[in-house]
């Protein structure tokens, strides 16, 4: 069990990837290496360009790698068919983006509802799960409201919340601050770093924001495709 | 939250282009429905028409008659039924069986003045023929007396055209010539009573219509070509023919019960005419349904590409993907053609309200009539169907939702 607990959640080694714009070959990641232990809060810094998405992609198996080899939880994921990648995501790793992505059809509660209902969780405990995860991000009141209805903080509350309620292994978050004003930020940011602490919640995220740098536990600096730096914040 | 429920929140997002699918797919049920209905009522028009016309139900003849194929029209009288009277008292003993009357069938020349044509015709009950509901229609004149004519007292009900080509009214007297089945040719006089149509400007110019008894006499024969029965109001075909080869079982000479299907190749010909008039406008339809409406959900899909880009992220399976734009889909062709039953229900009752008429088609002498039927399995066929199309309808956006890249979804604008 011991050497279970030593195995780093996400280990990445090498990781190359590149993207076809017309004729060009673009290269978006040139050899990453990177280990990310359970529980971390691990910010992934760099210009705009730096591979911070690409990188979150390949370790989120949204997108595949075109060299080097990547695990997680010790499984390596390279081969894997649609249907196990598919499968990881549902169960192990939740998603933030930027821009909230949240259904627009559905209700908070019923897209806090969502990754529960695609993994065959009953109606009952759907709605008692998901009222607990809507709750946790202090949004119970606004639960039957639709994504138009609620404002930017509230959306990306609600997305935290949809990326947290199959309490997965790992949450990986694109710029969750990219589209908020600084103090809805701060909130949000709030809410990670407790959620990081209270729960043991993976967390990786990519961003701009000084704040999350700041706050969070360990900085994976990257520039031009590669690892400029990785340390723990001060 | 269900997949159903998902879809068709899903399709009220733009509502404006959702009611526009719903009213091709409606108008695409409409025009099946009403075509449907159209035919049905023109081949329950003209079925009645030919039974009533003279065919009846069923023809029993002697198998001889028919020389092996059941779809031989002509009746030899060589191959008449002798004792006829007998086999229609038991015929008519059948609880399916309403009436039997009996034909006898003539081919022959007719005369009038410097006046010559070839005719066919038909000796026949008239007080029969009423009595089972046959009807001629009178063009002048009247129809044949109920009571057979005495010799030397025949009459003859003439088709309009060849009463127009021997210039004969009613009234007027022609001269009837026929073989008869000794080899010997036989004549009589007959008084035209009337003029009478076939419905068929063709048919017209050959028919003629005469007592039984003139038509025996001008043959010299006691016997008659068949036996046409009509069965009880609601007696299903099948029983009757079923009774009907029962009684003919084992009879000498041997007998063979006729449907009047296999005696009407008209009607035959005319069904298969409707039929593929109604393949080829429902695959026009067809076409036309799964294009528009596919070109619609495609571009539902088109607009959600980062939404769906985003599920497929959070672990929605391409099989699930697949199965929410096939839902929408299928709401489409369910309310779509539900919209379009309810839309057909009403044009079928306005437009039989309004009673309207159609020119006589090629051939015919009267207009006919613009009904439409009401089948209840029409109206549920469609909405299946239409659920169908609109399956056929969603492969294309389908496979491009199962086949879109996450990370190029998600950065979909």
């Amino acid at each position: 069990m011991a050497g279970a607990a030593a195995e780093p959640l996400f280990a990445a080694r090498d990781l190359v990837k590149h993207y076809r714009l017309g004729r060009v070959r673009v290269p978006a990641l040139r050899g990453v290496s990177l280990d990310v232990s359970a529980g971390e809060l691990l910010a992934v810094v760099g210009p705009s360009g730096s591979g911070k998405t690409t990188l979150l992609n390949l370790l989120g198996t949204l997108d595949e790698p075109d060299g080097g080899t990547l695990r997680f939880a010790g499984d390596e994921l390279a081969g894997l068919s649609d249907r196990r990648r598919t499968e990881l995501r549902r169960r192990r790793l939740g998603f933030v983006f930027q821009t909230f992505n949240l259904v627009p059809v559905l209700s908070a509660l019923e897209n806090v509802e969502y990754p529960l209902w695609i993994a065959g969780v009953g109606r009952r405990e759907r709605r008692r799960r998901a009222g607990e995860a809507l709750d946790a991000v202090g949004l119970a009141a606004r639960s039957r409201h639709r994504p138009d209805q609620l404002s930017g903080g509230e959306r990306q509350r609600v997305a935290l919340a949809r990326a947290l309620v199959h309490e997965p292994a790992a949450v990986l978050a694109d710029e969750p601050t990219g589209n908020l004003d600084s103090v809805t930020g701060g909130e949000i940011l709030d809410l990670l770093v407790r959620l990081n602490r209270e729960r043991g919640t993976t967390f990786l995220v990519a961003t701009h924001d000084p704040e999350v740098m700041r706050r969070a536990g360990r900085r994976l600096t990257l520039r031009d495709g590669r690892v400029a730096a990785d340390g723990s914040v001060p | 939250m269900t997949l159903a429920w998902i879809a068709l929140r899903n399709l009220a997002r733009n509502r404006r282009r959702t009611l526009l699918s719903l009213l091709v797919v409606a108008a695409g049920s409409v025009g099946i429905l009403l075509t449907a209905g159209f035919i049905t009522f023109s081949f329950q028009g003209l079925a009645e028409a030919i039974v009533r016309g003279g065919l009846g139900h069923f023809e029993i003849v002697r198998r001889s008659a028919l020389g092996g194929s059941a779809d031989r029209l002509d009746r030899p009288i060589e191959h008449g039924l002798e004792d006829w009277q007998r086999l229609r008292r038991r015929v008519e003993a059948l609880p399916e069986v309403a009436a039997a009357t009996a034909n006898v069938h003539l081919l022959g020349m007719a005369t009038a003045g410097q006046a010559t044509a070839s005719f066919v015709g038909l000796g026949v009950e008239p007080e029969r023929q009423r009595a089972m509901g046959f009807t001629t229609r009178l063009r002048a004149g009247e129809s044949l007396p109920p009571v057979p004519p005495l010799i030397g007292e025949e009459v003859v009900l003439l088709a309009s055209g060849l009463a127009d080509t021997l210039g004969v009214g009613p009234g007027d007297w022609v001269t009837l010539m026929a073989v008869t089945p000794h080899g010997m040719l036989n004549a009589l006089d007959a008084r035209v009573v009337g003029t009478y149509t076939t419905g068929l400007q063709d048919l017209d110019t050959r028919f003629l219509q005469v007592p039984l008894a003139t038509a025996q006499r001008l043959l010299e024969t006691p016997l008659v070509a068949d036996l046409v029965v009509t069965l009880e109001k609601g007696v299903p075909l099948e029983r009757g023919a079923a009774a009907l080869e029962r009684l003919a079982a084992g009879h000498d000479p041997p007998l063979a019960v006729v449907g009047w299907r296999q005696r009407a190749p008209y009607y035959r010909q005319v069904r298969d005419l409707y039929r593929g008039i109604f393949w080829f406008l429902g695959s026009v339809v067809f076409v036309l349904v799964v294009l528009s409406t596919s070109n619609t959900l495609l571009m539902a899909v088109m607009e959600r590409l980062r939404e769906l880009g985003t599920l497929r992220a959070i672990g929605t399976g391409r099989a699930q993907l697949a199965a929410i734009v096939l839902c929408e889909a299928l709401w489409l062709g369910v309310l779509g053609g539900a919209l379009g039953c309810l839309l057909g229900l009403l044009a079928t009752w306005g437009i039989n309200a309004l009673q309207l008429q159609m020119p006589p088609p090629p051939g015919a002498v009267d207009p006919i009539d613009l009904r439409l039927a009401l089948l209840p399995q029409a109206f549920a066929g469609t909405v299946l169907l239409m659920t169908a199309v609109l399956a056929v309808a969603a492969i294309v956006p389908v496979a491009r939702a199962v086949r879109l890249r996450i990370v190029e979804a998600l950065g979909h604008v």
